[in-house]
């Protein structure tokens, strides 16, 4: 459910006071038909506030804790865990760091690529759970396991269950928005070479073993994808 | 409407394999070109007057309707096989074009032929709905329905996987037409059960079923048209 907008509106007058509709999607590259028809539907998506948040120059996270359903943004922000912080990582750069410390000097490493990456919000729902999480957000929000599911196959979050994934998780409100998209890791305020320290911190023995499992996850992804291909191809041959 | 239905769908289905002609100069899937063709002259020689014309020049006792039959029964057996080889269904292959397949068109074939001696079919009217219908007209009725329903239901479990399925939303938007079209097919065996004076109703069924086909299966072809198409302009 994202922001009424009645409150965007209050909040956005707020926020620029005299600005036409028109200054506000030029400040924020919003298109005008996109932000009139989430005003005219009464529900503002999360990523207009934070676009027009960037253009005013104005913290995204202290935007949305303005709104009741992101309450749990509102004070110091909590710092990711470890596990969090590695999950934000795209296995290609997991993979770099392994040759990297296997064979020192043989790759070039230029620095983690931004978040989020193509697997994020798996890696985060898996790096924050204890077994029972899904089970939780399910009972908490409503929504069905499977469509959880699908949200992760997707590589997407919708903020509010990013909110309700994290909060039934115990961990700080801002990380699925980090893995769903939705906010920079700096934004979040995490530190800037937080991902890169927690990466260093772990053992080759768990890096290796962790670039693995993404690797086979990857491999699994990959085979669907060519059957799909594949089978959409047959069709083809045969019909078109 | 009824009587703007006939012309509408022949229309479209000659629309379509006109424009499959270019693939077929080419020798791309010929066989996708023989199945249009032959679908826009079963439609032609249901429609009354081209009906009549030719039924005048084969002696007026309706033979053309038997020849009708014969087509739409290789209209049937060639979509299927194609149909079947494109979805991936082994089981519906082997149904259509297996040794149980080809004993089913065989058998079909055979009585087809039979009611149609053993009826008095003089007086040409289109879908002999002039005659007198007697239970071995019904019969040959039935049968003129009963394959390419046989066919239909060979063919729908694996179209509609691929509805339901990972595939291009163009693709599956067509798999869907296709769908539709065979499963008012597998209605249309309901027929008997239809009052005569609700002639109109069969003759709906019928047109739109052939409709959904023709559309679906032109759909899966401008999928793949599109799907190239933009794979270029990306690349």
């Amino acid at each position: 459910m994202p922001l009424p907008s009645k409150a965007f509106q209050r909040w956005l007058h707020g926020v620029a006071p005299n600005a036409s509709t028109a200054d506000v999607c030029r400040i924020s590259g919003i298109k005008r038909t996109t932000l009139a028809q989430q005003l005219v539907r009464g529900k503002v998506a999360e990523s207009t506030l934070v676009s027009i948040s960037r253009g005013y120059h104005i913290s995204p996270v202290e935007a949305l804790a303005t709104f009741d359903l992101y309450a749990d943004l509102r004070g110091d922000p909590v710092p990711p865990t470890p596990d969090e912080l590695v999950s934000q990582i795209a296995t290609m750069d997991l993979l770099r760091a392994v040759v990297e410390r296997s064979e020192p000097g043989s790759v070039s490493v230029a620095g983690l690529s931004p978040t989020p990456h193509p697997t994020a919000v798996r890696n985060w729902v898996d790096a924050i759970d204890d077994g029972e999480l899904r089970h939780r957000v399910s009972e908490a929000t409503g929504i069905a396991p499977q469509n959880f599911s699908a949200h992760l196959t997707a590589n997407r979050l919708p903020p509010e269950l990013a909110i309700a994934t994290s909060r039934a998780a115990g961990v700080g409100p801002a990380g699925g928005l980090v893995a769903g998209g939705l906010l920079t890791e700096a934004e979040a305020g995490w530190s800037p070479n937080g991902r890169q320290e927690a990466l260093d911190r772990m053992t080759l023995g768990e890096l290796v073993t962790l670039a693995g499992e993404r690797l086979q996850a990857l491999g699994k992804t990959l085979r669907r994808q060519e059957q799909d291909h594949e089978r959409t191809e047959r069709i083809w041959e045969n019909l078109g | 409407m009824t009587a703007v239905l006939p012309w509408a769908t022949l229309l479209v289905c000659l629309a379509i394999t006109i424009a499959r002609i270019p693939s077929l100069l080419r020798g791309e899937n010929r066989v996708v070109f023989y199945i249009f063709a032959l679908i826009t002259l079963d439609i032609l020689l249901s429609i009354e007057g081209p009906y009549l014309a030719i039924d005048a020049l084969l002696g007026g006792v309706n033979v053309t309707n038997l020849i009708l039959r014969f087509l739409l029964y290789g209209t049937f057996l060639l979509m299927g096989i194609k149909i079947a080889m494109g979805f991936a269904s082994t089981s519906a292959e082997r149904a259509i074009r297996g040794p149980w397949g080809l004993a089913v068109l065989g058998i079909t074939v055979a009585l087809t032929t039979f009611f149609f001696v053993i009826t008095d079919t003089r007086g040409s009217t289109a879908g002999m709905t002039g005659l007198t219908w007697g239970p071995s007209m019904e019969a040959y009725a039935a049968l003129g329905r009963f394959y390419p329903g046989y066919v239909s239901a060979c063919l729908l479990p694996a179209i509609w996987r691929t509805i339901v399925g990972r595939y291009p939303a163009l693709l599956r938007a067509a798999s869907a037409l296709l769908f539709v079209g065979l499963a008012l097919l597998l209605v249309s065996q309901l027929f008997p059960l239809i009052p005569l004076v609700h002639l109109w109703l069969r003759s709906l069924i019928n047109y739109s079923a052939v409709l959904a086909t023709a559309i679906g299966l032109a759909g899966i072809w401008f999928s793949k048209a599109f799907a190239r198409r933009k794979a270029r302009r990306t690349a």
